[in-house]
């Protein structure tokens, strides 16, 4: 076992090393100074920019250079952003929270709808209910989220006007910054109207949140389907049966551990899915999250925030899918045969 | 199929034929693909049946809403947009942009896709190790990510987005294709082959091609659907095609001004892009579950 978690952590470390030195050799690629899309401060004089090339060690070719970088990204001097100044490190955590706030909402309420869906679609294999379960599915990631998202916009923010459009809450509440997810910073403040700031949070929530999660259900119900019905075709259901199991027992024993456990790394994959498509929505509703902030930045051709977002991102996608990998494999016990034929 | 069986004339249809009779009892998978020519063939000879080109300004009829809206014309079924463009044919002239430059990226990355894919999966050892761990990881990252950091670094443009999706789906294709030839590699008609003396290219070439065709091409559908989406999200972020370009998720970007006296600019093109989507994912469930009963026979 312990050579197993440690092949998974090997594979975390190799890729992330391999996307810091992707992330490097984009500083190289991009159009421009080199020093200047490493450091984000254009050198004002030969001895400025003598310096940066000292701490950036250049010159000394390509190896220690990269260590030198290595070494700089991993305590977190990640550059200034081209138009802002301002440390791209310090930007990328302060931004996070919300998109990960945006995406964990949809994530949970897809998971709420889909899985239910999922089910009862496999169950009813082949009938009326799964047949329309299926259609509505397949419609739902048919949709273009940016579309999706403008139509949510019109109908309900334009023409009916109930929810608010953009933002993540009205510039009335004047919400103090520790955690960055808004409702846990609502409910740590000390704001008079409390819960008028959580409502009105709450609705400026609705809308990104619906949008992003109508296309990750459909994802989802999908995968889950598949999975109940390669289940419950199984000789061992059968089994179950034979004994004189109810249907609930064979459901809760033997149905959902089989067909839910061998799916959650594919689940775990929609939340990356999820998270691209969170970039696209965040720029639709003025979502301060990364995605937009990043979108801003290839806009403005801000290459040092460019490459500190997408090391953030692309970091943050592969921990995630290797660590639900991982907790996967432990909790699995047909894996392990697999595990140690490979080890 | 009941026939009438004289004597031994038993009626066997070949694997192809076989795959499209299931396909064609899947009457919702059928409708899809009639969706489907029905966009193909507007995107070919649409075009040159539109009576406005796809940059024609009219000022005389601005945000003119469609035919079936009470202050609409028949002279411009969709209605226009705020510079007096007429709807229908920047739809159809998007149609042949949006599909068009998907199906030609998606040819490039599987051909390319495959050939690596079919060297990863008959090599062993150290390589196939070190081409399965790069490839675990970048399967992770979404193709969109992949696509905004390559256009990152080429620039905007419909062209280097057209780049950029294809290296992203490109993996995907590798992965599949990998799989694919390890498995049947292992299998005993092979084995068979190999102690006659075929070599690996022949073996690849002549046995193990031919049954991954269909998989692939169920493969290639919703890598297709995967390339509109992406192509028009680019272009809807101003990453992609650039303004005047009657690509679907730019003209959306472009209605975007005038989206509440015009409602119409924003909901015509997305259901284009919409439509074509669910006509090809329909398409390829159905060809996959049509392949799933075939295989399982």
């Amino acid at each position: 076992m312990l050579i197993a978690i440690g092949r998974r952590l090997n594979l975390l470390i190799i890729t992330l090393f391999i996307l810091c030195l992707g992330s490097y050799v984009l500083a190289f690629l991009f159009p421009g100074d080199t020093l200047t899309n490493l450091s984000g401060t254009p050198p004002l004089s030969a001895d400025q920019s003598h310096q940066l090339q000292l701490m950036y060690a250049l010159s000394e070719g390509w190896f220690s250079g990269f260590w030198t970088y290595l070494k700089l990204t991993l305590s977190g001097d990640w550059g200034v952003s081209l138009n802002s100044q301002t440390p791209v490190f310090d930007d990328i955590l302060y931004l996070l929270p919300a998109s990960l706030e945006l995406s964990l909402y949809a994530m949970v309420i897809s998971l709420l709808v889909g899985l239910p869906l999922g089910v009862l679609a496999g169950l009813k294999h082949r009938t009326y209910t799964d047949l329309g379960i299926l259609s509505v599915s397949l419609a739902g990631f048919s949709f273009p989220v940016f579309w999706l998202s403008l139509l949510l916009i019109l109908i309900f923010a334009l023409q009916l006007g109930y929810l608010p459009m953009s933002g993540r809450i009205s510039l009335l509440y004047d919400i103090p910054y520790h955690t960055g997810f808004i409702l846990i910073d609502i409910l740590q403040s000390d704001v008079a109207v409390k819960d008028a700031a959580l409502k009105d949070a709450l609705r400026h929530l609705v809308l990104p949140t619906l949008s992003l999660s109508i296309v990750t259900t459909a994802l989802v119900i999908r995968l889950i389907r598949r999975s109940v019905v390669t289940v419950y075709s199984s000789d061992f259901i059968k089994a179950a049966y034979t004994k004189g199991l109810s249907h609930s027992q064979v459901f809760w024993r033997h149905g959902m551990k089989n067909a839910l456990l061998p799916i959650m790394p594919q689940l775990a994959m929609q939340f990356t899915v999820l998270l691209t498509n969170a970039m696209i929505v965040e720029v639709i509703f003025s979502w301060p999250g990364i995605g937009e902030w990043l979108i801003q930045a290839i806009y403005q051709r801000d290459y040092p925030a460019i490459r500190g977002g997408m090391l953030a991102v692309s970091a943050i996608v592969v921990t995630f899918t290797i660590s639900v990998d991982l907790i996967v494999r432990i909790l699995y016990p047909l894996n392990k045969r697999q595990f140690y034929a490979q080890a | 199929m009941p026939r009438p069986s004289f004597y031994q004339e038993e009626y066997y249809p070949s694997p192809m034929r076989h795959t499209w009779t299931e396909f064609q009892n899947n009457h919702v998978a059928l409708a899809g693909l009639w969706c489907l020519a029905f966009f193909i063939l507007a995107a070919f000879i649409g075009p040159m049946l539109v009576p406005y080109g796809p940059l024609q300004q009219n000022t005389d009829m601005l945000l003119l809403p469609p035919a079936w809206d009470i202050n609409g014309e028949i002279s411009h079924l969709f209605g226009t947009d705020s510079l007096g463009r007429d709807l229908l044919s920047r739809v159809i002239h998007g149609c042949r942009i949006t599909l068009g430059s998907s199906v030609v990226l998606v040819l490039i990355a599987m051909l390319v896709g495959c050939s690596i894919g079919a060297y990863a999966g008959m090599s062993r050892g150290l390589r196939a190790s070190v081409i399965n761990h790069l490839l675990d990881a970048i399967m992770a990252i979404p193709t969109l990510l992949i696509a905004i950091i390559i256009v990152a670094i080429l620039g905007t443009g419909l062209l280097n987005s057209m780049w950029a999706i294809t290296l992203a789906l490109i993996p995907q294709f590798i992965h599949q294709t990998r799989d694919l030839v390890r498995r049947e590699f292992q299998k005993e008609y092979i084995v068979a082959a190999r102690l006659d003396g075929a070599s690996n290219q022949r073996l690849l070439m002549r046995d193990v091609l031919p049954n991954m065709v269909e998989v692939l091409v169920v493969q290639a559908t919703m890598a297709l659907s995967v390339a509109i989406l992406d192509i028009s999200a680019l272009g809807f972020l101003n990453l992609g095609a650039q303004s005047p370009s009657p690509e679907l998720g730019a003209m959306l970007s472009e209605s975007l001004d005038t989206a509440y006296a015009a409602p119409w600019s924003v909901a015509l093109p997305g259901a284009a892009i919409f439509l074509m989507v669910l006509s090809i994912n329909l398409v390829g469930d159905g060809l996959r579950t049509a392949l799933k009963k075939r295989l399982l026979q």
